[in-house]
């Protein structure tokens, strides 16, 4: 995709690298609600650590690192969507979906690799599916996707006969139980597919058409910049962390369900917004993401070890989303 | 503001549901029987309510993905309150007051601290729905008051009050919506909020009436979900909102603002309700309903883009983006 995508810009001219670095540069300048965040829940990090002897135990931060790593995957490509002025209400239900594949895959004895290519393989359907109608067909992307979480959720009920799986061959669950150095695989994979991503967004000229497109997808299209093809490389890459999102939570669960990636969408798309990343697009930053997702699962660990009600912890979480967007708000300025 | 060709979307969506008629009368002509019309009108009673509601909203240049748990709150106090031998006259009131203060919390959050509305009410959900399983304990209240028994119960050859109340309240949104003048505000203010201000419509007034006027009308529906489920829980109606807002698109309504009808929210439920009910009727299993559903939003989708594909030429695009 990059080499179409560079042979068109090269037509103009344009000195790409630079400009790219200099656009984002500014658009970050601005953003101080990250800052906020991870200030608001180092002290609760302080409280939570005085009050709790477990808290800073090496223990509790191995079992936060696990749900983190597959919400953060999913928050990742949701950020991809976000910033190119979207979003994607079926990343559950594409979870989902892949992860039932993976269970009938095992199903039916495959091997390991082939296991998880089938899983991937759904995730990325599901993703390219989304992308041809938001990208190729111009459709609005709030309603694209609620309609395919619709009939992919149901896509999954149906494949599964509405069944758990279980009885995964070792070679998926080693997800679950290697580590390297005390530190979780699956975060490992997380922090590596984050630098990835990293680079996606700041150094090649598909990041700078994400940003662009989200900014204003008009100019970018009079630009002469691929939108079609930025779209749905987006939801592409949504779909594909999700397929691996669903790999991870089968590896971690031991069972597969249609209903296994449900809370996830809702969860990615409040890291992104709690990372400062505004919700009309056109800008995006992978450690503003990370900062958001590990508020939320550090608070809701943090709250648990208080003995705080597991409801009270989700109106705890929900009220962080609002004062953090709330005061980001007044930080910038933010008048009409 | 309205174009020549407004209706162009109901048209489509008539002739859909004529093509799904006439699939019926062949399949299962038993649909039309007078016992099974009644219970489709019966399903489309509450999620009408509530469509109308959410209409509002998104005429605005909104969404509002908390209505699940406002429904879930309110049905939940008023049963909770019911069963505590309060009188039906105390309870409904207190109910709609409920309704109508969650809206109002939302729509403070839009309009004082410009919060974007999924932002908003991605956050109220969250919130509302933890406070509500926290007071009930994730406990059900599986008896309710007699009185709410007797709203739920059938009669009128088949029909309750929730059908009488959705046919009023429609009436009431109609006119409203197109007769007076801050009805007619919300049309503008969703179009374009800038330009609406430039005519001396308040910036916060819309935002106020739509997402209050949502929370009452889910506290209405909430009347009817309490009554015909019989028994209610804090994680009911969990995911409703989406049904709702899927309901209001396919009817036409433009999730920018500004533009969708009664009408086609009207045919919008009527289609999802009746494509519920049919496949219950060929016996087809409940996920093969959610990929049906699914397909027929994105056909509802593709249609009512096909229909802004002929209003809006790339330039204007370029001038309102």
């Amino acid at each position: 995709m990059n080499s179409s995508s560079s042979a068109t810009l090269d037509k103009f001219g344009h000195s790409t690298p630079k400009f790219n670095k200099r656009m984002m540069g500014l658009r970050q300048s601005g953003n101080l609600q990250p800052s906020v965040v991870v200030l608001l829940v180092l002290f609760f990090c302080i409280y939570a650590g005085y009050r709790s002897g477990d808290f800073w135990s090496a223990l509790n931060w191995q079992l936060l690192a696990q749900p983190l790593a597959e919400a953060g995957l999913v928050s990742l490509g949701m950020m991809f969507v976000i910033a190119s002025g979207g979003i994607d209400l079926s990343a559950g239900a594409i979870i989902g979906v892949a992860a039932v594949t993976a269970g009938i895959a095992a199903h039916h004895n495959l091997p390991v690799p082939a296991i998880e290519a089938a899983a991937l393989a759904a995730g990325l359907l599901c993703g390219a599916f989304n992308g041809i109608l938001i990208g190729v067909f111009r459709l609005s992307s709030i309603l694209v996707t609620l309609g395919s979480m619709i009939l992919v959720s149901g896509i999954a009920l149906a494949i599964s006969d509405g069944n758990s799986f279980a009885g995964f061959p070792d070679g998926l669950l080693w997800w679950n139980d290697a580590a390297l150095l005390g530190i979780p695989l699956e975060f490992l994979l997380f922090l590596a597919t984050a630098a990835v991503a990293a680079v996606l967004l700041r150094y090649t000229l598909w990041g700078h058409y994400v940003i662009a497109v989200g900014s204003n997808r008009v100019a970018a299209r009079y630009s002469g910049y691929p939108v079609a093809l930025t779209l749905f490389g987006v939801y592409a890459l949504q779909g594909l962390l999700c397929g691996m999102t669903g790999i991870l939570l089968v590896a971690r669960l031991a069972s597969a369900r249609a209903d296994v990636g449900q809370g996830l969408m809702l969860m990615a798309i409040a890291a992104v917004v709690l990372g400062g990343a505004p919700i009309t697009g056109g800008s995006a930053s992978v450690i503003a993401t990370l900062a958001g997702v590990a508020a939320f699962y550090v608070v809701q660990d943090g709250l648990l070890l208080l003995d705080v009600s597991p409801f009270v912890q989700h109106a705890l979480t929900s009220v962080l989303l609002l004062v953090a967007v709330a005061v980001g708000n007044l930080l910038r300025g933010n008048r009409r | 503001v309205k174009s020549s060709g407004f209706y162009r979307h109901e048209m489509k969506l008539a002739s859909l549901l004529l093509v799904l008629g006439i699939a019926l009368a062949i399949a299962a002509p038993r649909f039309f029987s007078s016992v099974n019309l009644a219970l489709l009108a019966r399903s489309m009673g509450v999620l009408l309510i509530v469509s109308v509601g959410m209409l509002n909203v998104i005429l605005s240049g909104g969404i509002d993905v908390s209505a699940g748990a406002i429904l879930a709150v309110v049905s939940v106090v008023l049963v909770r309150l019911g069963n505590h031998g309060l009188p039906a006259s105390t309870v409904l009131p207190l109910g709609l007051l409920t309704g109508a203060a969650l809206g109002a919390v939302n729509a403070a959050l839009i309009a004082e601290l410009r919060i974007p509305p999924i932002v908003a009410t991605l956050g109220t959900a969250g919130l509302f729905r933890g406070l509500l399983l926290e007071w009930t304990q994730g406990e059900w209240e599986s008896s309710i008051p007699a009185w709410l028994n007797a709203v739920g119960s059938p009669r009128w050859g088949g029909l309750d009050a929730s059908v009488l109340a959705a046919a009023l309240l429609m009436l009431a949104a109609a006119c409203v919506l197109h007769r007076t003048q801050i009805g007619r505000s919300l049309f503008r203010f969703g179009d374009s909020p800038v330009a609406a201000a430039r005519t001396g419509i308040s910036p916060r007034q819309p935002i106020y009436l739509a997402y209050v006027s949502l929370g009452m009308l889910t506290a209405i529906g909430a009347v009817f979900y309490a009554a015909q489920l019989g028994a209610v829980q804090g994680n009911a109606a969990n995911g409703y909102e989406l049904t709702v807002i899927a309901a209001v698109v396919l009817g036409g309504a433009d999730i920018l603002g500004g533009r969708g009808s009664l009408l086609g929210t009207f045919l919008g439920v009527l289609l999802l309700c009746s494509l519920e009910q049919a496949l219950v009727l060929l016996h087809v299993a409940t996920f093969w309903q959610n990929i049906a559903t699914g397909a027929i939003v994105l056909l509802g989708v593709i249609l009512s883009a096909t229909a802004r594909l002929h209003r809006t030429l790339p330039l204007q695009q370029s001038l309102s983006a």
